[in-house]
């Protein structure tokens, strides 16, 4: 089934083209699909020098943790590349300057890798601001910092069944929230199944572009099972990570689309690429029955 | 309009200067309609010409002619693509009105037998240059692919003329974008002239009578885009019979009924396609009815129907009223319930008064209507979504073509245009009412331009053509304004050497809103407001013609360069949809366009053609602006459509009576394109679904594999038989030895099959059409 966003209309209009793209491919496409059209071939590619990447999500309560990685040429080996010489600095919103551990783990919560961890758990208040130093013996340097936005709580979570026999029986769901009018947010919300751990059933990325301090109504297809345990989380997240999730979106969407224009990436960090940011987020749980 | 009796008087004031030296000589204004066939249509384009003295004029847009030629016996040679040529000699005692009927060729191929070369001296002489003119007779030869004729796709072999990529019908030219084509049919303007992403245009090759695309040296009358002006004219109808043709295609049948609305006073024609794609592809889905892992085919088609009239209200007066109606319909159903609606199209109409005071004075006003929309709309359950744009133009344009004696020629006019922007209209919502959002973007805007130009036969060996146009636009409290100063001028060496060069300013004031670097359905257009000021462009063009091989070859080399202002584009991730804050999107620039066009042509004897060749550049640059670090932090690009080398060969050649083999050959540098020279991966906040996120270097820093392509095609006219007095089959062969040309690349990861590990990276080259063979039946009766 086609993905339906009901309050995600901004997102999903914002790549018409993508989503027409069948149309394009219909007509050459169905009546060539016997044919070979595509072949591998040797490109050349311009030299890009390597960036040092930051990764970072910091949150009230955690242990702060940071990968870091380089940029590589994208027809190199996938395997990433980890410098072994990079010290950082995470600045507290008291002005405390913490320098984190090298030391390469997997968190098995949120099932990621990291090479840098903090000794303590964090506390992070809405307004508080954190800053980010990254440097290596080469002289490549990454700095940023970032404020939590405020916690904006999810207001209802609402589900219904479709009539189709028992064995086709799907359920959509409805998540509800009041948008601030005063301010211009943002906002990501997700659906996992059973654990926060698993895969996501939906992520939505959405601003409040056309209704400011409305009701927001975020809903899905009818994609769910009786029984199923969702748990639903809204991140009120600040403007460079949307618009550094925005960016990698459409870079990723531009390759393999012949009318998309490549985009760059927006990095919420200076003098390198990635992202630094203070999570806030809801998260309910409900049970369709 | 106040200017108008003033631009008038300064025009007049030539003509008062040029008439003594007129009389002097005594000479006649010989005027009058050219008409062709059996159909007696009017015939724009066609030329009249004294080859003893070396002159000529062509038909203007209604068949009308002046000749100013020196008392006595004269041959005038009347002559015109698809129509034997006419010898008549004359005696010019005082001036007079004295109207031609060419008769139509005696097979549908007849434009290759021509045995005069009018077209060609004509084209050596006029001041005109930059210019190219196709009949659909012309372009029905030419082989197609999937067997649809399209003239746009034939302009594409034209000199300085780029296509968009395999298969499209976007013109690009001479560095100009898609969108800064001025696409006119009968006058009206046409905002998106493609069907399906650009694979067909939206011209029913049935319906037209012709096009002239003109890449600079603009004349005075038109304006409103920076590159070109393609100028469409549909067909009249037969005046004398009711006729029926049609044709029918691999994808799209066509039919075509004409006749007379009075004879001799009035006739019409209608003319409708359907492509019929769908046909199949419903019944594919009803086959797989019930089948869990079938996805049914989205429903595709298109349609568009052309009508047009004519009727002479007197031996002065003439209307004329064409309408166009196109939609592009795109659904899906799904068994979950998810319906999905597409649709787009344009709707033209336009009326025309055609009116002669007198044999000097000519006047044509016409008022049009035209509006290009698309709507998407969305239900599941009880949500809905429906989205949907468009552009509305109502206009009325006054043209006067006045002749005060032989070495003038004035046109003037007017033209004002009434655009709606309904920049983006959005509607969601529930059933409940719970969910309820809407916004809802338009603008209004008011264009209008003034013009005069005069054609001044300065001396036998010297003519110019030289005007203004003064143009201005209104968007709510912003107004612009702008004097676009044109001219051209030709020196004839010899008899058969002509030397030409021209100027044209332009300015556009309505913008195209997409970053594709293609025609979309989704396209937007945009008013000049706020920030957003009109783009301008300059260019300067000279040339060299010759008539070689005893007028049989016309060799022609063009150099232009051409300098551009105010160019848009967008910002990385700019919104352009239902963003009522679209301003701020914008990025401005600056272009440089410049080249060298060579042609030969020959249109006369069994075989003719045109061989082309363009080495031009196409360069952008976007300075650091509005928050961001511009385009390539301010560094200059090429645009995807900019080819170092292009050349094209078009050969038709005459077999037999009935049996004529005609084959085009195009190579051209590979389209400039970005791809990423580097990736990071990112994590997000819960891992396990590692992406990869490409970074791109300078945009289209890379270039595609060289095009090339030959097409070949037969036609064969097939004996009268008792049904269908005439029919004849078309066959085509569309990328004849099978080269996968590249549309697009894009890089891939290669994966363990059992583990779904990541190996590596590869780069895939795409290709969209094979050799792709078409027949096409059409027949008239």
């Amino acid at each position: 089934m086609l993905p339906f966003f009901v309050s995600d209309f901004p997102r999903s209009v914002k790549y018409l083209p993508p989503f027409v793209r069948p149309l394009v491919a219909l007509l050459p496409l169905a009546l060539l699909s016997a044919c070979d059209l595509q072949k591998d071939i040797d490109v050349e590619l311009p030299a890009l020098p390597a960036q040092l990447v930051t990764e970072c999500y910091l949150e009230d309560g955690q242990i702060p943790r940071l990968t870091v990685t380089e940029t590589t040429p994208y027809l190199a080996s996938p395997i990433p590349v980890l410098p072994l010489d990079v010290t950082v600095v995470l600045t507290l919103p008291s002005g405390r300057r913490d320098t984190l551990r090298f030391q390469p783990g997997i968190d098995s919560v949120q099932m990621k890798g990291y090479t840098h961890i903090g000794r303590r758990p964090l506390v992070a208040r809405p307004g508080d601001t954190f800053g980010l130093e990254v440097y290596d013996t080469k002289g490549r340097r990454v700095t940023g910092t970032a404020t939590m936005p405020s916690r904006i709580p999810i207001d209802s979570l609402e589900y219904k069944f479709n009539d189709r026999p028992a064995e086709d029986r799907k359920a959509y769901l409805l998540a509800s929230f009041q948008d601030p009018a005063a301010s211009t947010d943002f906002y990501r919300l997700q659906i996992h199944k059973d654990s926060i751990s698993s895969e996501r059933e939906r992520d939505f990325t959405l601003d409040d572009r056309l209704n400011n301090g409305k009701l927001f109504t975020v809903g899905t297809s009818y994609q769910f099972d009786a029984g199923d345990t969702l748990l639903v989380t809204l991140y009120h997240i600040d403007q460079p990570y949307y618009l550094f999730r925005q960016s990698v979106s459409d870079a990723r969407n531009a390759n393999g689309n012949p009318f998309a224009q490549p985009s760059g990436i927006r990095s919420t960090v200076q003098g390198g690429v990635g992202v630094f940011t203070v999570l806030s987020y809801d998260r309910k749980q409900i049970i369709l029955r | 309009m106040r200017f108008l009796p003033l631009l008038i008087g300064f025009l007049f004031s030539w003509g008062v200067v040029g008439v003594p030296a007129a009389q002097a000589q005594e000479r006649h204004t010989l005027s009058g309609y050219i008409r062709g066939g059996a159909a007696r249509e009017l015939l724009p384009g066609a030329s009249v010409a004294v080859p003893s003295l070396v002159a000529g004029a062509t038909a203007d847009s209604a068949g009308f002619f002046r000749l100013v030629l020196p008392e006595g016996r004269h041959q005038v040679v009347v002559s015109f693509i698809g129509y034997e040529t006419l010898t008549r000699e004359i005696n010019l005692t005082r001036s007079q009105r004295l109207s031609f009927l060419l008769p139509e060729s005696a097979n549908t191929l007849g434009e290759v037998v021509v045995e005069a070369s009018g077209t060609l001296e004509q084209k050596l002489q006029t001041t005109q240059m930059s210019v190219e003119r196709l009949t659909t007779k012309e372009a029905k030869l030419l082989p197609a692919l999937f067997g649809e004729v399209d003239l746009l796709k034939t302009l594409q072999l034209k000199p300085g003329v780029q296509n968009g990529g395999e298969g499209t019908s976007g013109l690009f030219v001479r560095g100009g974008s898609s969108d800064q084509n001025l696409v006119l049919v009968d006058d009206a303007v046409v905002y998106n002239p493609n069907h399906l992403f650009g694979l067909f245009s939206v011209f029913n090759p049935d319906a037209v009578q012709s096009v002239d695309l003109y890449k600079g040296g603009f004349p005075a009358q038109y304006g409103g885009r920076l590159s070109s002006v393609i100028d469409v004219k549909l067909r009249e109808g037969n005046n004398q019979k009711f006729v029926t043709s049609g044709g029918i295609g691999l994808i799209s049948s066509r039919l075509t009924v004409e006749g007379p609305i009075v004879k001799e006073k009035g006739s019409f024609i209608l003319s409708g396609r359907r492509t019929y794609f769908d046909v199949f592809t419903r019944q594919l889905n009803n086959l797989n009815e019930g089948d869990p892992d079938y996805n049914p085919i989205p429903d595709y088609y298109f349609y568009d129907f052309n009508a047009k009239g004519n009727y002479k209200l007197g031996e002065k007066d003439q209307i004329f009223l064409s309408g166009y109606y196109g939609r592009d319909i795109f659904g899906f159903n799904s068994q979950g319930g998810f319906n999905f609606n597409f649709s787009w199209g344009n709707t033209v109409g336009a009326a025309r008064w055609s009116h002669v005071f007198n044999k000097r004075l000519f006047l044509n006003t016409t008022a049009s209507y035209t509006r290009y929309q698309y709507g998407i709309t969305n239900a599941l359950d009880q949500f809905s979504f429906n989205l949907s744009s468009d552009i509305q133009d109502l206009a009325l344009r006054t043209d006067l073509d006045y002749t005060p004696n032989d070495r003038h020629t004035l046109k003037f006019g007017a033209q004002v245009i009434q655009h709606s922007f309904g920049v983006g209209r959005l509607q969601a919502g529930s059933g409940d009412g719970r969910l309820n959002l809407g916004s809802d973007v338009g603008y209004s805007g008011q264009e209008a331009g003034l013009y005069a130009s005069d054609n001044f036969k300065a001396t036998d060996k010297l003519q110019l053509d030289y005007g203004v146009r003064l143009t201005g636009f209104r968007s709510g409290s912003d107004v612009y304004g702008g004097l676009e100063p044109r001219g051209s001028a030709r020196y004839s060496l010899t008899p058969k050497t002509s030397l030409k060069a021209s100027y044209a300013l332009m300015y556009q004031y309505v913008h195209l809103v997409t970053n594709s670097g293609a025609t979309l359905p989704t396209d937007i257009w945009y008013p000049s407001r706020l920030s957003v000021k009109p783009q301008r462009s300059q260019q300067v063009a000279t040339g060299v013609s010759f008539l070689l091989g005893d007028g049989k070859y016309l060799l022609t080399n063009e150099v232009y360069y051409k300098w551009s202002r105010n160019q848009v584009d967008f910002k990385d991730g700019a919104q352009l949809f239902v963003n009522p804050d679209l301003d701020s999107e914008f990025l401005f620039g600056k272009g440089w366009a410049y080249g060298n066009e060579l042609y030969l042509e020959k249109k006369t004897g069994r075989t003719t053609g045109w061989v082309g060749y363009t080495l031009s550049w196409s360069k952008r640059q976007f300075l650091p602006q509005r928050g961001t670090s511009g385009i390539n932090e301010g560094r200059t690009f090429y645009p995807n459509y900019d080819r170092r080398h292009n050349i094209t060969v078009v050969v038709l050649h005459q077999l037999r009576e009935r049996l004529n083999l005609t084959g085009s050959f195009v190579y051209t540098t590979g389209n400039a394109t970005t791809l990423p020279a580097g990736r990071f991966s990112v994590q997000d906040v819960f891992g396990g679904d590692v992406s990869v996120a490409p970074i791109y270097p300078d945009r289209n820093s890379f270039r595609l594999a060289p095009y090339n392509r030959l097409d070949l095609g037969l036609v064969w006219k097939l004996k009268p038989n008792r049904w269908f007095p005439e029919s004849d089959l078309t066959f085509s062969v569309y990328n004849a030895y099978n080269r996968r040309n590249p549309y697009f690349v894009y890089f891939d990861q290669l994966e363990n099959e059992d583990t779904g590990q990541v190996l590596g990276y590869r780069a895939r080259q795409v290709s969209l059409f094979p050799t792709i063979p078409a027949v096409t039946y059409n027949f008239k009766f």
